[in-house]
């Protein structure tokens, strides 16, 4: 494993960018990790974003930024073009909803279909970050513990359960097969 | 021990509750709203009040009177409100008053950027009310856990030392989540090395002695001292009838009792300065983080790049700039404030250049790319921006 582990989450305000890192970061302290997690809020009705940067880290961690991530859920084409050049060798999780990407990216690229998943299978699209925690996970092919980060899912996320637990196994799925 | 991914408003709350502060008066500003947040939730839980104030000189008003009336107190807030302690912060300083000041900067001047962190407040918490002839303590975090652990040690001081004194984090630091590790027993506190101080009454009669003398219970009100509390220069014997002559004892009081024991109060992180380095990079807060990443990966390529990081501001550790070299000064403000400190207490001959970003952290990258150009002797500054200042 490498010594330190970035990932980044970015998109519009109102998709559960900051909750979705709140959950991550919750569920890695569990798993015995040190976390540093900032989260920006730019005025975002004037054209700004949200981002939540995370890292761990199973030693004490100086920098908290995410200069190269090694996973970056991409909610937005404002965040992907903002954020996707710091992209080296990591996975790029992004909602082809609201996402046109650079297929010409050096990076592996995963489509997660989060939003439109959200509105059919579940009926609504508050489910878009759950999805994409669940593709999240999968992608870290282990690191992040599935089990541990559903638990943790369903002690932060007060209401819904049974909804967000479909969920999250619908964007896991998206990421592992 | 109990362990949290939490904000550092949260970590400084919990700290401060550990500190057996029983009193909060404050008034909401980003970032350092969830302290006030907080503390109106557990606060009456173990028997303490939480004052939401009409303003913030109102609210550090109420905090240092309550503080006179014997309970340990805090405020929180950021530079905008941080002003407006100018008048009550002065009151506690003279009237040798503890109380806990957490200032969470952000970018200014005024209102700036309420979310993004800053520099700004250096010099402001050096010189946080008018008038000198005092000195001030201090603190300042680069992490959500050092946040907690400073703000007891500050309550620790500030009782020691009968002063205010401040903790100055930022908006990373106080918005910022981390793994924060909260101690439950003696022994856990013991372990992290936590200092506690039990608030005493001074039993008079004499209103201070004319000495630098810490360990001097304040006076508190209703508990027969038979002293005042006035925002005037006191006699020995609490009077305050303007003499001169007791404001010259009262003033020497008030410099060297801090000038005196600064050995209690510093507080600093060095790395890689025992071999002669080639520069030493110095930075206080969350600018220190990447830029201690920096300086160990420069190390990794064998570049002889050392670290300062001081963590009391104030009284200034003078004696960490003792070698000769170059020193990169990082701050969050452009204007360069702690370089200048660096420029005086550094000996001559040295070197002593600034890199300045606010609203955001120095990278990584920024901080490489900066070593290479000093290494070549290239010039730092952007076009338009070589005028020095210090």
């Amino acid at each position: 494993m490498k010594d330190r582990i970035e990932i980044l989450a970015s998109g519009f305000g109102g998709q559960g960018v900051v909750r979705l890192g709140q959950i991550v970061g919750v569920a890695a302290v569990n798993q015995g990790f040190r976390v540093t997690m900032l989260k920006s809020h730019g005025t975002e009705q004037r054209g700004g974003y949200v981002r939540t940067q995370l890292v761990l880290s199973k030693e004490e961690i100086d920098s908290p930024l995410v200069e190269a991530p090694d996973y970056f859920c991409s909610f937005s084409t404002a965040a992907y073009k903002q954020f996707g050049h710091m992209m080296k060798d990591g996975v790029m999780l992004y909602d082809p909803a609201t996402v046109e990407i650079d297929a010409s990216k050096p990076f592996r690229q995963i489509a997660v279909a989060a939003k439109d998943t959200a509105v059919e299978k579940l009926g609504r699209a508050i489910y878009t970050n759950t999805i994409m925690l669940g593709a999240l996970t999968g992608a870290t092919d282990g690191l992040l513990d599935k089990e541990n980060m559903l638990t943790t899912m369903l002690q932060i996320i007060p209401k819904f359960k049974e909804e967000n637990k479909k969920a999250f196994e619908l964007g896991y799925s998206m990421s592992t097969t | 021990m109990k362990r949290y991914l939490e904000t550092g408003n949260f970590a400084i709350t919990e700290g401060a509750i550990l500190a057996g502060c029983r009193l909060f008066a404050g008034y909401p500003i980003t970032p350092a709203t969830e302290i006030a947040e907080a503390m109106s939730i557990n606060l009456p839980r173990v028997g303490g009040y939480y004052v939401q104030a009409e303003d913030e000189c109102a609210a550090m008003h109420m905090a240092v009177g309550a503080a006179s009336g014997g309970l340990k107190t805090m405020t929180a807030t950021s530079g905008p409100g941080f002003i407006l302690y100018a008048d009550p912060y002065g009151w506690a300083i003279g009237c040798e008053i503890p109380i806990v000041v957490l200032n969470s900067q952000r970018v200014g001047p005024v209102s700036g950027i309420t979310g993004a962190p800053g520099q700004g407040e250096f010099y402001n918490s050096r010189y946080p009310t008018q008038g000198g002839n005092y000195e001030t303590i201090v603190l300042a975090p680069n992490s959500a856990q050092e946040a907690m652990e400073l703000t007891i040690e500050a309550f620790y001081l500030s009782e020691r030392f009968r002063t205010p004194v401040t903790v100055l984090a930022d908006q990373l630091i106080t918005d910022g989540l981390e793994d924060i590790s909260v101690p439950e027993t003696d022994e856990e506190k013991e372990a992290m090395g936590l200092r506690f101080a039990e608030r005493e009454f001074h039993k008079g009669p004499e209103f201070y002695p004319p000495t630098d003398e810490i360990d001097v219970p304040p006076v508190v009100l209703g508990k027969n001292t038979g002293a005042m509390c006035s925002d005037w220069t006191p006699t020995e014997e609490g009077y305050d009838i303007e003499t001169v002559e007791a404001h010259h004892k009262h003033s020497y009081r008030m410099i060297y009792k801090i000038r005196n024991n600064k050995d209690i109060i510093t507080r600093y992180e060095t790395l890689f300065v025992d071999d002669d380095p080639d520069i030493i990079a110095v930075s206080y807060g969350t600018p220190s983080r990447s830029v201690k990443t920096a300086v160990k990966k420069a190390r990794e390529k064998g570049l002889k790049i050392g670290m300062i990081r001081p963590i009391s501001l104030w009284p200034f550790p003078d004696e960490l700039f003792s070698q000769k070299t170059k020193y990169l000064v990082v701050e969050l403000d452009y204007d360069g404030q702690m370089v200048r400190e660096v420029k005086r207490a550094a000996p001559g001959g040295s070197e002593i250049h600034f890199f300045g970003k606010c609203g955001e952290l120095p990278t990584v990258v920024e901080m490489h790319e900066t070593f290479d150009k000093l290494l070549n002797n290239e010039p730092l500054r952007p076009e338009g921006w070589e005028k020095e200042a210090w």
